[in-house]
């Protein structure tokens, strides 16, 4: 792929635009709040489509689009299975504590609800998971301008390193999220045209699914599953994702997404900036509802880039060592349908959702280290404005790290596996320890640390004693599964189980803290204010609902 | 406070300009797989969202955002 010009003036734009924009935000910020939790003082469209595009990194875009390639409208099940009920459920019912608390991050609520030790682990493991994955993202993107655009390494890494750095150096949380936003509308303006184009040369909607049942994938299925989302869900043999139903929904969407979406500082802490309760709630809630969209922008260009590869138009999918290179589809269809000026368009879109992912990750780190760490562990009781220069440090530090994790995970490339797998044995039994602390009074600290550990036990166990595509088994092979997807799926119902078991049996034999203590942190302890008297759409619940049959409708629409 | 439509707005009119001006000045421009002038179209939708924007910007000037 070659760029002219007019593509390098228009990513020179955007840059002089994101930077611009931290520039202007510099001067408000005074204390520490102001620069890692923005003040509490955004109105909600914009942090909920920041909640949104934090999640939304270089990765997926890449990622999901191959996926649809490969997997084909199933893949859409990380999105109406696995994120949309989560998001609203977190609305609903967990930022009325994660806001009104109080507290400044996830882990902090912890320590309010629980321990120090209890909060200690959640920070630790956070704060290498941030670093971890923004290097890891980072690295992706590296490798993928090296190989479309031949950039160096070294100067797309730290490039684009340093344009975050700047604007959350110099404008903290509010920067990032103002960004954000911004970020989010280029990835739409920039991705959208390429899913209607590559849709309607590949004959439409009917067209692509005409064309697909005419195939066969590998492994023997025909192409007709890569059409439909939930015919082919009852055994794992039937679809090339090798799942089943109970895993699908009790794995991905229950303990997964749940996990990630509800616990997740990364994308609460959007939700946290919100300038009222209602909006906090609403957040999570209308961010669902681009997130629902999402599919049509980044995975149906896969389908239809494997409906063309059948069709005599002159596309084939790319490929690598005698296989297809899913993670180029994406560019690919980029090359063949942007001429110069869109192409730079959405070359800058997916420098946006990379640089959206990373400053998400490092106001997060910074947010909890400073915080969680430092303020608790390291230097207690220190004037704000020192706090506020540890902040503005620990941004820097957090990129640099990043910066080191790319080069490591460039050049060991199996501890990138290794860490995911290290990451999802955390994160899994998570949501058991939020949904007993939240909703139990009874729950105690001891009780949520030894869950938290032996879910995490659980995890590793399960892995070690299961076996797919030859990974895990490290232990003896009591169980194998048809796919790593499957495997991940149950990993995360063994370890939530777990947590959520040994959480219960724990705190009934330890000294429960008195119910005086708990107010703001429980429910049933809490008052939850009504928003009578507004209209519907202001309201989180309605909001809600509404939502929710979008996206069942959705389900039903491409099973 | 910064009225984020304000910057959202004159970045999508900037870059929409600048499609739409190779739309018209360069109407040869065309990728394989597409005979339309792609530019042209794109172009012209994110001129109008950053229009939409600054519009916005400027009618709820006493709303808080």
């Amino acid at each position: 792929m070659k760029l002219a010009v007019v593509d390098y003036a228009i990513l020179a734009v955007y840059f002089g635009f994101v930077l611009g924009i931290g520039w202007r935000l510099r001067k408000k910020i005074s204390t520490s709040g102001d620069f890692l939790t923005s003040g509490r003082s955004v109105p909600v469209w914009i942090t909920s489509l920041a909640f949104l595009a934090a999640n939304l990194g270089a990765q997926e875009l890449v990622g999901m689009s191959g996926n649809g390639a490969k997997y084909g409208i199933m893949t859409a099940h990380f999105y109406w299975v696995g994120a949309v009920p989560a998001m609203i459920f977190v609305g609903l019912f967990m930022m009325p504590f994660y806001w009104g608390s109080r507290a400044r991050s996830v882990p902090e609520y912890l320590k309010l609800r629980f321990d120090e030790k209890t909060r200690a682990l959640n920070a630790l493991s956070f704060a290498v998971m941030t670093i971890f994955s923004s290097g890891i993202s980072m690295y992706a993107l590296g490798l993928l301008l090296k190989l479309i655009l031949g950039w160096s390494f070294t100067t797309s890494v730290v490039c684009s390193a340093a344009i975050v750095l700047a604007y959350t150096f110099l404008g903290g949380l509010r920067s990032a999220i103002y960004n954000e936003v911004l970020q989010f509308f280029l990835i739409v303006m920039g991705f959208s045209p390429l899913a209607i184009m590559a849709v309607m040369k590949a004959g439409g909607w009917s067209g692509m699914a005409a064309r697909l049942q005419t195939m066969t994938l590998p492994g023997g299925l025909n192409g007709d599953v890569m059409t439909h989302s939930w015919k082919y869900v009852a055994h794992t043999n039937q679809n090339p994702l090798g799942i089943e139903v109970f895993g699908l929904v009790m794995g991905l969407g229950f303990v997964m997404s749940f996990g990630y979406w509800c616990t997740d500082f990364l994308v609460i802490q959007r939700a946290m900036a919100a300038n009222s309760m209602s909006a906090s709630r609403r957040t999570p809630v209308i961010a669902a509802l681009p997130k629902m969209m999402m599919p049509f922008i980044v995975i149906v260009p896969g389908i239809a880039a494997l409906a063309l590869s059948r069709m005599a138009v002159g596309y084939a999918l790319p490929m690598k060592n005698g296989g297809p290179d899913y993670d180029q589809v994406l560019t690919t269809l980029m090359a063949k349908f942007y001429p110069a000026g869109m192409l730079g368009v959405g070359l800058t879109g997916l420098m946006a959702s990379f640089m959206s992912g990373m400053a998400g990750n490092v106001t997060a780190f910074n947010t909890v280290f400073t915080y969680d760490i430092y303020q608790t562990h390291i230097r207690p009781g220190r004037p704000d404005h020192h706090y506020l220069t540890v902040g503005r440090m620990t941004t820097v530090v957090g990129v640099a790290l990043s910066i080191g994790t790319a080069y490591v995970a460039q050049y060991y490339n199996s501890i990138n596996d290794l860490l995911q797998l290290v990451f999802s044995f955390v994160n899994a039994p998570l949501f058991g320890t939020f949904l007993l602390g939240m909703f139990w009074k009874r729950t105690t600290g001891h009780g949520a640390f030894t869950g938290l550990l032996s879910g995490t036990v659980a995890a590793a166990l399960t892995h070690g004693c299961t076996l797919a595509e030859g990974k895990g088994g490290w232990i003896a092979t009591i169980y194998q599964f048809p796919s790593p997807m499957a495997q991940n799926f149950w990993i995360a119902i063994m370890a939530w189980t777990t947590c959520f078991i040994v959480t219960i049996l724990v705190s009934l034999a330890t000294k429960a803290r008195p119910e005086t203590e708990l107010h703001g942190l429980v429910y049933g302890l809490t008052e939850l204010k009504h928003d009578e008297g507004v209209s519907w759409y202001k309201r989180p619940v309605p909001l809600a609902i509404a939502i929710a049959a979008l996206a069942l409708f959705l389900n039903f629409w491409f099973a | 406070m910064l009225d984020l439509r304000v910057p959202t707005g004159f970045f999508f009119t900037i870059v929409g300009l600048i499609v739409v001006g190779m739309g018209v000045f360069a109407p040869s421009e065309r990728a394989a797989l597409t005979d339309s002038n792609v530019n042209l179209y794109c172009g012209l939708v994110m001129l109008a969202f950053g229009l939409f924007m600054l519009g916005l910007s400027r009618f709820s000037k006493h709303e808080d955002s």
